[in-house]
């Protein structure tokens, strides 16, 4: 297993190298110079060629795509140009923010999901039609515009409630307010994503609900709620566990729209912002961090698989 | 000038609020925190280093002052100076400093100060901005303790007006890097942080020099883009004031909610539909006149900015001096505009085609692009429209001069002399301009420098450089119990060190 995990770090470590070499191409193909953006409109030329000097973007591109490279591999980011600060402590609060925010939605979603999921499948076999209502809701569910929920979330419980704030992170220096902070974010995330989890656990039960050691145990007389969490579904739970993962993956970008509308200083701001202001080296340092993330939670799906199923081992 | 009713009416009732006893006689209550939106995040908190209007907004005045600065009427009047003195000749300035002023950081301001922020302005390699504003100084130095003397090698009639934009705030000697980030000023608010990516927030200077100044304990600027999430976060009541970027739609509905007051004051911002002077088809001035008399601007400004705005003629607007009216130069007309550009050489079966490059990030710039393009091709001048992000847009069309035409707004007050710089992104490039504009800035005379100012704003109209559409209006909305609040902005400056909340 260890060599397993040793062989997956490396392929990770070349992954990673790949994608940040791929952003640095992609941005040098965008026109932009940050050091207009930074100076603005008016800005004198002599002024504009001062900070170009200084942000060494007088300097060939894959010299500094070395630089980069070299900087990253002893930790450090280096310093954002849109910012004025070092990337890596913008990645931290940031971070700080996002990671809340991603974990809630996919702890809160895979509950929900749990529950809904099951329901169906056991109002599926019982052929009942809150089967049909409930997929119905969910395929609903996922057809809506994350930003639109957002929007209308914003206006029931902030605007016409005066229960939750519209938007904005006090920072987690007030937990309260930074709690409250994050309801409304974290629902939308959790309403638009809920659904695909959901449908997921439902087909995947059904299909060990279909199998023989099922009916075997209700032949034994289990009752049909261990039937269900103790034999079914953790059968099912591998196909659950890899969309999951994927979910991760993908509410990653969802949170850039959701983070947007309600004006929450997260990592996907922190993204839009580098790319606006052709921040090379926040928007490398960001994607970077971002890959690792997703490299790492590919990494625990694959080992939670021995967890869930025995039968397989990392040779 | 403004002739919409909607306009008039909101006008109308200004001024009789203004005029009512309540108001009149007002006592600005002590104390409260303000909640303002931004629809833009500053780049960085020193205007000497970036010239985004951004940052003036929210430093200039509250937190960082110069000599003398610009009051909401567009008066200057003195700041860190208490009074001044302009020699005969206008080539010698005399500033008395204030004395007893401290800066945020405890030390002490003195002319040191302001020689060493002036000697670093006029320094074009300092990383000033705007070292040409101050490219006329031969010295500064101190003469006694609180006197500083500036010598000019020729006059220039904007030299004052210079010192009192925001580029000339005073900062303590030495300590120019820092300013970036954590700026240090004599102002009435004090800076505390910046939350990158969500809010500055400043605190009262309890130091201020006018002790009955300001009124509010601490103000923190948000920075809201979307223009929904502004109206939700005024109307659930977690932002007191949307200080910028209101779209006009919104401030149509909130005009009819009683909690809110809506302002629509004058701005400096010029929308301007720019065209590149220096190449096909720009570069012919039948053409150039053709487009103009293919704009309706009063539809533009119906249409786009609701009613909102005064239309423009040349590159000033009223709230600038010795502004000149030219907006009816240029009547609609499709059939002079035909004629026009059969003379150029374009017709039915040979038709004119250009394309529009519009900065995406700006609602107001990609609405009215694509309202100018509407008009334009009911002209017969075939428009494409290409939508490209800011910084290209910075990089191809303002930096590589590479477009036919654009939409922008112009910010910066008393900014003509762009026109005299042929690199600039119109590339207009006109000796009888430039040597007028020079004269202009050697001329002293107030009321001779004025007909020189308003011969420039006519050579511009007759050269049909750009289409200047309107002024575009300053808009805020503000919960009732805010007051003290500029309703014109003769530069960006959120200015809150007269504003207060009522109890």
């Amino acid at each position: 297993m260890l060599n397993y995990v040793f062989q997956r770090l490396l392929g990770a470590a070349i992954t990673l190298l790949l994608a940040a070499a791929l952003v640095f191409g992609i941005l040098l193909t965008i026109p932009g110079d940050p050091a207009q953006t930074l100076l603005g409109l008016d800005a004198s030329p002599t002024a504009l060629a001062q900070l170009r000097h200084q942000l060494g973007l007088d300097q060939p591109p894959p010299l500094r795509f070395v630089h980069w490279v070299t900087g990253a591999l002893h930790g450090d980011l280096n310093q954002s140009i849109r910012y004025d600060a070092p990337v890596s402590r913008l990645l931290r609060e940031r971070l700080s923010l996002s990671l809340p925010l991603i974990g809630l939605t996919l702890v809160i979603s895979s509950l929900l999901a749990l529950w809904l999921g099951s329901a169906a499948a056991r109002a599926a076999q019982a052929r009942s039609g809150r089967d049909t209502w409930i997929t119905a809701g969910a395929v609903l569910l996922s057809a809506l515009p994350s930003f639109w929920v957002g929007l209308m979330l914003m206006l029931a419980f902030a605007v016409r409630l005066h229960w939750l704030p519209s938007g904005g992170f006090p920072g987690w220096q007030e937990p309260g307010r930074a709690a409250l902070a994050l309801v409304l974010p974290v629902a939308t995330l959790t309403l638009t994503r809920v659904a695909i989890l959901a449908r997921m656990v439902r087909s995947s039960l059904l299909d060990s609900l279909s199998q023989d050691y099922v009916r075997t145990a209700r032949a034994k007389g289990v009752s049909e709620r261990r039937v269900l969490y103790r034999h079914a579904l953790r059968n099912a739970l591998i196909p659950i566990v890899t969309v999951l993962g994927v979910q991760f993956a993908e509410l990653l970008t969802a949170t850039v729209i959701v983070e947007a509308v309600f004006s929450l200083p997260g990592f996907g701001t922190l993204i839009l912002s580098g790319i606006e202001a052709r921040d090379y080296p926040m928007v490398q340092g960001v994607v970077l961090v971002l890959s690792a993330l997703v490299v790492l939670v590919n990494l625990i799906v694959d080992l939670s698989y021995g967890l869930l199923d025995p039968r397989i081992s990392y040779g | 000038m403004i002739s919409t009713p909607d306009f008039r009416l909101s006008l109308a009732l200004t001024l009789a609020l203004l005029g009512s006893a309540a108001y009149a006689q007002e006592q600005p209550t002590q104390g409260g925190r303000l909640t303002i939106s931004t629809s833009a995040e500053p780049p960085m908190l020193d205007p000497t280093s970036s010239t985004s209007a951004e940052i003036s907004s929210i430093m200039y005045d509250n937190v960082l002052q110069g000599l003398v600065k610009i009051a909401p009427s567009g008066k200057i009047e003195p700041s860190l100076a208490t009074r001044y003195q302009v020699s005969a000749d206008a080539k010698t300035y005399t500033f008395v400093l204030r004395q007893g002023v401290k800066f945020h950081d405890g030390s002490a301001f003195g002319p040191s100060d302001v020689i060493a922020a002036l000697k670093r302005a006029m320094d074009p390699k300092s990383g000033h901005t705007h070292a040409e504003y101050y490219a006329d100084m031969v010295s500064v130095s101190a003469s006694g303790p609180n006197t500083v003397v500036i010598v000019l090698s020729r006059p220039n009639a904007d030299f004052l007006f210079n010192l009192a934009r925001a580029d000339s705030v005073i900062m303590p000697e030495g300590k120019t890097d820092a300013m970036k980030s954590a700026p240090v000023g004599t102002g009435p608010f004090k800076f505390v942080s910046w939350q990158r990516g969500s809010a500055v927030t400043l605190e009262r200077n309890p130091n201020y020099y006018v002790k009955t100044l300001p009124y509010l304990d601490g103000v923190t600027f948000r920075f809201i883009s979307d223009p929904n999430a502004q109206l939700a976060a005024l109307r659930s009541g977690d932002i007191d004031v949307i200080g910028s970027g209101l779209a006009p739609e919104n401030a149509l509905s909130l005009k009819q909610d009683s909690n809110f007051k809506v302002i629509v004051g004058s701005s400096t911002n010029k929308l301007t539909v720019s065209m590149n002077n220096a190449r096909a088809p720009f570069n012919d001035i039948r053409v150039r006149k053709a487009v103009q008399y293919a704009i309706d601007k009063n539809a533009l400004l119906q249409g786009v900015m609701l009613g909102n705005g005064t239309l423009l003629g040349t590159h000033r607007t009223p709230n600038e001096s010795c502004y000149y009216d030219l907006s009816g130069q240029y009547k609609p007309n499709l059939q002079l505009s035909r004629s026009l550009l059969q003379q150029a050489g374009y017709t039915a079966q040979k038709p004119l085609k250009i394309t529009l490059t519009l900065p995406s990030q700006y609602v107001y710039a990609v609405r009215t692009g694509q309202a100018v393009a509407a008009q334009l091709n009911r002209a017969g001048i075939q428009t494409e429209i290409k939508l490209v992000d800011f910084s290209t847009w910075l990089k191809q069309v303002f930096q590589g001069g590479d477009y036919d035409m654009s939409v922008i707004g112009h910010a910066e007050p008393n900014d003509i002399g762009i026109y005299a710089n042929k690199n600039y992104y119109f590339h207009y490039d006109n000796q009888k301009f430039r040597d007028k504009f020079e004269k202009y800035q050697r001329t002293t005379n107030r009321s001779a420098a004025c007909i020189s100012m308003r011969a420039l704003q006519k050579q511009l109209a007759d050269d049909a450089v750009n289409v200047w559409v309107q002024e575009l209006p300053y808009m805020a909305a503000l919960k009732n119990r805010v007051g003290g609040w500029w309703n014109d902005h003769p530069l960006p400056s959120l200015n809150v060190t007269q504003t207060y909340l009522r109890k």
